[in-house]
């Protein structure tokens, strides 16, 4: 990039830490603060809601606002926070870069580990050539790739960056920037699935829809408590980038019971300050009622929310696991292995089996998934099995929740088709990929051939011709022995490919998925996880709107009073 | 049906190419479901003798969407082997939580065997033998290596 970023991010470089830990500090204080004032918790409240200004502040009808608290505890914060956020929000969007640049070596690294380093090389080559616009060499691809148009993906909110900068403390680590270089499809995603213990035979714990959020901006923070109508109405799977809050209808979850952030390139979890305790793969994170510290959490870890009370007998006192899912982003984007499954099944059917490693084996009955006219069955993560041999684990008792006995990825195969293209910019860098893997791999001559057929092909005719090519099966014997003699052009082709095979309407037909890479079917980058809404809708209304008031703290004998106090109405007076 | 399938196909694959210093052969050769398993000891770990200590593979009918159980038939002084006489391994990739389809016998004798090199006492079924081999790896080694003698070469 220009210089003047370099200097912005270096001038910057300086000004965040001090901020940070300062806030830090406050933050601390804050929660001290807290624990003290919890005979008054209207106090805590009062604080809270100004510190947070999307909570809906609401604190005003109280029944009787203690002056004296309210004061107290309310005075650091505003005038601290003001300061920090405007610097960050008003840096101007050149900084914004640098400091993106900076940064984004950290959260690239997830996504660079799908392309080994042999595949980097001629990557770069190649879009060095095409991108001829970006004249940056030195870097890796990714992040060229990513600083190369920062405008076409930068709608990135920033009010909604500054405004989690309240209460965020880890999310400063990596600047509000950040978000807005980010590609949509790089935003941090996690998903929440109701776990059961099955080993220690425990009481199940409460069931709940699965949960997937996508962070904004790698500033926001999850917070997740107790299920409350004053949070807004949940969305439990938004289509677009949220932190909406996460909440459960259980009573040993305390309102503000932990958190869950983003932070360089890791998932962190932490407890808010819960009374019965966030636990992270059977560990306590805190004592109660203190904040604990971050604890990164990774793919397949379990959380657990508080305790089962009384017996666990009703549903409203178990406690809540949660099987993470996270970090999976590289799986959901154009990899080595979801391009080798791409060109197999591309393959199949004609005869020459292609040697690709890793996706020709069915991993339940170890045969191989090459064969023609076999019903097969391939899962969003793109492996792939004989139908007759996976359908006993996708019709489950979990069924449309399916888990990839591979790689464990969860799919919701009750999930919309999703036959929206990719990103304009993105759909452009997805599918040169594929391009030149297939013009570089160095696979035996006849499976060379077959590809090189279908590049070049796809390069020299029309989308119309195309079609009729693939269900034409005498005509592409003869388009692929023509075709073999463009070998030599193929560098060529590689790059007149990338358009054509970027155009094909998504829902035609199972030939189209087959040939271009970015429709494969469910893994658009940043695919929701839809829940039948009719379920939300089930989980929201059982409980009654509540007018306003009572107050936060978990411990106010209060809100224990009534076995249906999720939202403290009904201990109130 | 299609678990035999894969089962003898598995079967076939081991004795071909056996992991090193693990045999496998069918209890009955009638019965796919019963496994005889010789495991040598590694190197340096006081589980190695001069004979293979024996074992069992037990595949479940539903295998492979339950896993196999693996156990030792003597006794084996070990921190995730219980001292009974089942001699049943405590394999974490075993657990019906853990378990992967994918996973393949091949791969869990393997990491049984591994587990005889590096003892997990965190993960313990024998919390006292975990304890010993924290605290006073000398002593443990020693009756672990008594124990091997005495039982695996009689």
């Amino acid at each position: 990039m220009s210089t003047s970023t370099a200097t912005a991010s270096a001038s910057l470089s300086d000004s965040p830490r001090p901020g940070r830990l300062r806030r830090f500090s406050q933050l601390r204080a804050y929660t001290q603060n807290l624990a003290n004032s919890s005979p008054s918790p209207r106090s805590y409240r009062n604080s809270f809601s100004s510190r947070v200004p999307w909570l809906s502040p609401t604190s005003s009808s109280g029944p009787d606002p203690s002056p004296s608290h309210v004061g107290n505890s309310t005075a650091p914060c505003p005038e601290s926070d003001q300061p920090a956020l405007s610097r960050y929000t008003s840096a101007p969007s050149s900084s914004s870069h640098g400091l993106a640049d900076a940064n984004s070596q950290g959260s690239s690294t997830e996504s660079s580990r799908s392309t080994p380093p042999t595949d980097r090389t001629q990557t770069t080559h190649v879009m060095a050539r095409l991108r001829s616009a970006s004249a940056v060499q030195s870097r890796p691809p990714r992040i060229l790739d990513r600083n190369a148009n920062p405008e076409a993906s930068s709608p990135s909110p920033e009010p909604s960056a500054a405004q989690s900068d309240a209460t965020d403390l880890a999310g400063t680590t990596s600047a509000e920037a950040q978000g807005t270089s980010l590609k949509p499809k790089q935003k941090a995603t996690i998903r929440f699935f109701p776990y059961q213990d099955s080993l220690q035979s425990s009481r199940p714990s409460l069931p709940f829809a699965p949960i997937a959020r996508t962070l904004p901006s790698e500033s926001c923070v999850i917070r997740v408590g107790r299920y409350s109508e004053r949070d807004g109405i949940p969305i439990p799977n938004p289509t677009e980038p949220s932190d909406a809050p996460v909440g459960f209808k259980s009573k040993v979850v305390s309102r503000k019971h932990c958190e869950f952030l983003y932070a360089n390139g890791q998932w962190h979890v932490k407890d808010v300050g819960s009374s019965s305790g966030t636990f992270l793969n059977h560990m306590r994170l805190s004592q109660p009622n203190m904040v604990s510290r971050l604890y990164s959490i990774k793919d397949g870890d379990i959380v657990q929310l508080g305790i089962d009370f009384r017996g666990g007998e009703e549903m409203i006192f178990r406690c809540v696991r949660i099987r993470i899912e996270c970090n999976r982003s590289w799986q959901q984007q154009p990899n080595e292995f979801n391009k080798n499954t791409e060109s197999l099944i591309k393959n199949l059917g004609k005869g020459d089996a292609a040697d690709y490693s890793g996706c020709r084996e069915c991993s339940i009955c170890l045969g191989s998934v090459l064969r023609p006219y076999q019903c097969l069955f391939m899962a969003a993560c793109a492996h792939v099995w004989h139908y007759k041999c996976i359908s006993r684990l996708i019709h489950s008792p979990d069924y449309p929740m399916f888990q990839c006995p591979n790689c464990r990825a969860f799919t919701d195969l009750s999930a919309e088709v999703d036959d929206t293209n990719d990103f304009e910019g993105d759909g452009e860098k997805d599918t040169k990929k594929p391009a030149v893997a297939e013009s570089t791999q160095e696979d035996p001559p006849q499976t060379q051939e077959s590809t090189n057929g279908l590049t070049a092909n796809s390069a020299g005719e029309t989308q119309d011709q195309q079609e009729n090519h693939h269900s034409d099966e005498p005509s592409l014997v003869d388009d692929v022995e023509n075709l073999h003699i463009d070998d030599e052009q193929q560098a060529g082709a590689a790059s007149e490919d990338t358009r054509s095979s970027d155009s094909p309407a998504p829902n035609t037909s199972q030939d189209d998925l087959a040939r271009s890479a970015t429709n494969i079917p469910g893994w658009q980058p940043t695919q929701p996880l839809s829940v039948p809404s009719s379920h939300q809708s089930h989980l929201r209304t059982d409980t009654p709107v509540r007018s306003e008031t009572s107050d936060e703290n978990p411990l106010t004998p209060r809100n224990d009073s009534g076995p249906l106090a999720f939202d403290g109405r009904a201990g109130m007076p | 049906m299609g678990s035999q399938k894969r089962i003898a196909k598995e079967l076939a694959e081991l004795v071909e190419t056996p992991p090193e210093g693990i045999t496998v052969e069918l209890a009955d050769e009638s019965n796919l479901y019963e496994w005889t398993v010789h495991m040598e000891g590694p190197d340096g770990s006081p589980y190695h003798v001069q004979r293979k200590i024996p074992g069992e593979a037990l595949l479940p009918t539903g295998y492979p969407f339950k896993p196999p159980a693996v156990s030792f038939a003597t006794k084996i002084y070990h921190p995730n082997v219980t001292t009974d006489e089942k001699g049943s391994m405590c394999l974490g990739m075993l657990r019906p939580d853990e378990w992967k389809p994918s996973s393949k016998i091949s791969a869990v004798l393997q990491f049984a065997r591994q587990l005889l090199a590096e003892p997990m006492p965190d993960d313990a079924v024998e919390g006292r033998i975990a304890e010993q081999y924290k605290n006073d790896r000398k002593r443990f080694e020693e009756i672990a290596r008594d124990w091997t003698r005495q039982y695996a070469t009689s």
